[in-house]
């Protein structure tokens, strides 16, 4: 009887470990060090430290953006910008806090990485939707001057909500970028960051491992992301105690930001997944993207430490590929999502008017949309590839800012940086807008998920009557 | 490509299976009942009168085999074929809607909230009603365009060439036709669809029966197969001038002079009351279906009734008055 309970104790260990066995295959990291001629102890060559500070500062930026009380506040934007250019060490961690039923390891960026900003780091071509030819920092720069003196973020005058607009634009200029443009770009090429030499002196990682490490970093996907589902991926990134136990893969109590929490863009990726799981127009963008990191992840370490031969390269390429555009896409399902909730913001205010009521509550909902699809809309052309005539289209139907509803619009910025408004489209004509806005995510970027999609009824109406092809007579 | 064989078999089996089709099999057997009961009516309760009339009028090999038949099926079949590569690249119901409510909101300059007063029900109840009234009336339009051009004339005539009737017949079409067709329904149904949901919103709905509109279905259900049939139902002379019966619509399909260009409708008799084409039934009168009072054609081959039709059109462009085969009957 003592043997058959030893065997049976030994077999559920042998399936407990090829389980677990089985869940690291799915984790990202750790992963052992390959860098030839490495004197160090570090024993795992998986670190982007840096980039989870700079997910942890914009998600502090974007919460302290909203704590203007209308009037001008140079403290208020020295502290934005501290959370934005500086690197200082004495910087807390705002958001992501804490919370009742989700503790969360760390207090002060420090503790996670020293000396990291955002601004070095962002987009730094002209901002074409944005006046005056700015780069991508300087429209940063200049939202934060506007956001210290707006009330609770808002300035209703010329309809922007400055925490969303820095907050999705960063997601593109910094994140989204660095990864399409620099990280899986040129850092793949043969020449730059070889993987048969260390990152940096020193360094427990090569060129090329440090280079994916600090591409997955930023897409913000818990280490774990493909042993938990979209929901759950979504929940950790919005602090749920339900989803506590999903986030702790330690199991230590406590969500530890460098490999357990979800930050901004995975947290979109999962929330569109999220959305129309398990309906005809599923999309699995958060899987896809964290996959395609890992396989390239594993790739890198079987390739222990020697340059890459032709065919690896063209597989990690093709990993990167796949990246790149499942990542557009969900930008471009925000710029979706966001102009079909304008749309029917803008519905809401026309009927809180035709009522003659107060359009206030309705008009600030409208302001906060639309801000969230400014700022995706401006993320997406922050990519690799010049958008070209897509990039014009959406300029010029989303504008500068939104239509007022006395028929006004910002059309510029003089040069003290004040706004200039003009004669704006009706509220019709900006509706329309909005309607080619969906439609141009759709024939450019083919996206799937489509929520709040405002042509749904005409396509489910049209498929229930008889379209008639079949040539019949009567 | 595109569109593959097993497409095509769909499109074929769906005309069948298809509740929105005139000969899904449901409607076929509920028009075969409604004929079994109307000839036992008519013999009086006489079972073996009533039997015979429906063996020699609904099931006899002269009409499913006749070579009139033989083309309808060919027709069926190919077009079929020919639609399925043709119809994504017509003007869709959805292009339509969309462009209607597109302009809708430059119109109106805004999206009014006009319809969010009104219940669900009363929205579905009007957009059913209304979209079944213009595909209606927008039926009757066409047809009677098709007999009155010359040049759409010269492709309808495959249609009226057909000497037996049988509920395939519904199939015997040009593709020209066809097409022009499924433009109608693309501009009627997309109307429709994008005026509604520009006032209502997602309150729009079709009521439907087996998914089709619940007219159609009634329509389709009360025996519509037998308009193309060798059973002459009629009903009646008051209800006749409110709906088109199976016999009124076989008159639109007789060679006799006196029937010409009549009964253009599908379902209501409105149309042809308000154009006067409207002619009602005539009890114990023989007709007979086809071009002319001539001896049948005894060639319905496949190629001229596709063939024929572009040359005679192309005829009618040429010359300023190219009388039909119809008014040359002897």
């Amino acid at each position: 009887m003592k043997n058959l309970l030893k065997s049976a104790a030994m077999a559920t260990g042998v399936v407990a470990f090829a389980a677990s066995a089985q869940a690291d295959g799915h984790l990202y990291g750790p992963f052992l060090v390959t860098v030839k001629g490495y004197q160090g102890d570090a024993k795992n060559s998986v670190s982007y430290t840096g980039q989870i500070a700079r997910h942890v500062l914009h998600d502090s930026l974007k919460a302290l953006s909203g704590g203007g009380n209308g009037k001008p506040n140079p403290d208020l934007k020295a502290r934005l910008t501290s959370y934005f250019s500086g690197k200082e060490d004495g910087r807390a961690i705002v958001a992501p806090a804490s919370k009742e039923g989700f503790p969360i390891l760390q207090t002060t960026v420090k503790q996670i990485s020293g000396k990291k900003n955002l601004s070095g780091k962002t987009y730094g071509g002209a901002v074409s939707g944005w006046p005056n030819n700015m780069t991508g920092a300087e429209v940063i720069a200049f939202w934060i001057d506007k956001a210290a003196a707006a009330d609770g973020g808002y300035d209703m005058r010329h309809g922007y909500e400055y925490p969303q607009l820095i907050s999705k634009f960063i997601m593109g200029a910094v994140f989204y970028n660095q990864v399409v443009d620099n990280y899986l770009d040129e850092n793949l090429d043969a020449d730059k960051k070889p993987n048969d030499q260390p990152y940096s002196k020193g360094a427990p990682y090569t060129g090329k491992e440090h280079s994916w490490d600090e591409a997955f970093g930023y897409f913000g996907a818990p280490a774990h992301a493909l042993e938990l589902t979209p929901q759950q991926v979504y929940d950790i990134a919005k602090r749920s105690p339900k989803a506590l136990e999903a986030a702790d893969r330690n199991g230590d109590g406590k969500v530890d930001l460098i490999s357990e929490m979800t930050f901004g863009p995975a947290y979109y990726a999962a929330s569109f997944d999220a959305s129309v799981y398990g309906s005809s127009n599923e999309t699995r963008y958060l899987h896809r993207i964290v996959k395609a990191f890992l396989d390239g992840r594993k790739l890198l370490a079987d390739a222990d430490g020697a340059k890459l031969t032709d065919a690896q390269r063209t597989t990690l390429k093709g990993h990167a590929a796949t990246i790149e555009k499942a990542w557009q896409a969900v930008l471009a399902e925000a710029v979706f999502k966001y102009a079909g909730s304008a749309y029917k913001d803008l519905q809401a205010v026309q009927s809180v008017l035709d009522g003659k009521g107060d359009a206030s509550k309705a008009t600030r909902s409208y302001v906060h949309h639309w801000s969230e699809l400014k700022g995706f809309s401006l993320a997406l052309q922050t990519g690799r590839a010049n958008l070209d005539e897509t990039a014009v289209k959406l300029n010029r139907l989303i504008g500068y800012g939104p239509a007022l509803a006395n028929q006004s619009q910002v059309i510029g910025v003089n040069r003290d940086g004040a706004y200039l408004k003009g004669e704006g489209p009706t509220l019709g004509e900006y509706m329309l807008h909005m309607l080619k806005v969906q439609q141009l995510m759709v024939d450019a970027f083919g996206v799937q998920a489509r929520v709040n999609d405002k042509l749904a009824d005409i396509k489910g109406l049209a498929g229930k009557i008889n379209a008639g092809g079949s040539a019949e007579n009567d | 490509m595109e569109t593959s064989f097993a497409d095509y078999l769909t499109a074929i089996g769906d005309a069948f299976l298809d509740p929105q089709k005139r000969v899904f099999v449901g409607y076929l057997g509920a028009a075969f009942v409604i004929a079994a009961v109307a000839f036992l009516i008519s013999a009086g309760g006489n079972r073996r009168a009533g039997f015979a009339a429906l063996r020699n009028r609904v099931l006899s090999p002269a009409i499913w085999w006749s070579p009139s038949a033989r083309a309808d099926y060919k027709l069926f079949a190919v077009n079929q074929a020919l639609m399925l590569g043709l119809a994504p690249r017509l003007l869709s119901q959805v292009a339509v809607a969309t462009l209607l409510f597109e302009q809708m909101h430059l119109l109106f300059g805004t999206r009014p909230s006009v319809g969010q007063a009104l219940p669900g029900w009363a929205v579905v109840a009007a957009f059913t009603i209304v979209q079944f009234l213009l595909d209606d009336a927008s039926r009757y339009l066409v047809h009677r365009l098709l007999h009155r051009s010359r040049f759409l004339w010269a492709f309808h005539e495959v249609h009226h060439s057909a000497e037996t009737l049988t509920p395939m017949t519904v199939f015997r079409t040009h593709p020209v036709e066809g097409v022009l067709f499924a433009l109608r329904a693309a501009i009627v149904h997309g109307a429709a669809i994008g005026g509604f949901v520009f006032f209502f919103g997602d309150k729009v709905d079709l009521a439907t029966v087996l998914g089709a509109n619940v007219f159609l279905f009634l329509f389709h259900a009360a025996g519509a197969n037998l308009r193309h049939s060798h059973v002459p139902l009629s009903y009646g002379r008051v209800v006749e001038r409110l709906l088109i019966s199976p016999a009124q619509h076989q008159i639109h399909h007789s060679t006799a002079p006196a029937h010409v260009d009549s009964n253009f409708g599908s379902v209501l008799a409105l149309w042809d009351r308000l154009g006067g084409t409207l002619r009602l039934a005539e009890r114990g009168r023989e007709i007979r279906f086809g071009l002319s009072d001539g001896p049948p054609v005894a060639d319905h081959a496949l190629w001229r009734l596709y063939l024929d039709p572009l040359r005679a059109a192309a005829g009618t462009l040429r010359r300023p008055r190219t009388p039909s085969l119809q008014e040359h009957a002897p």
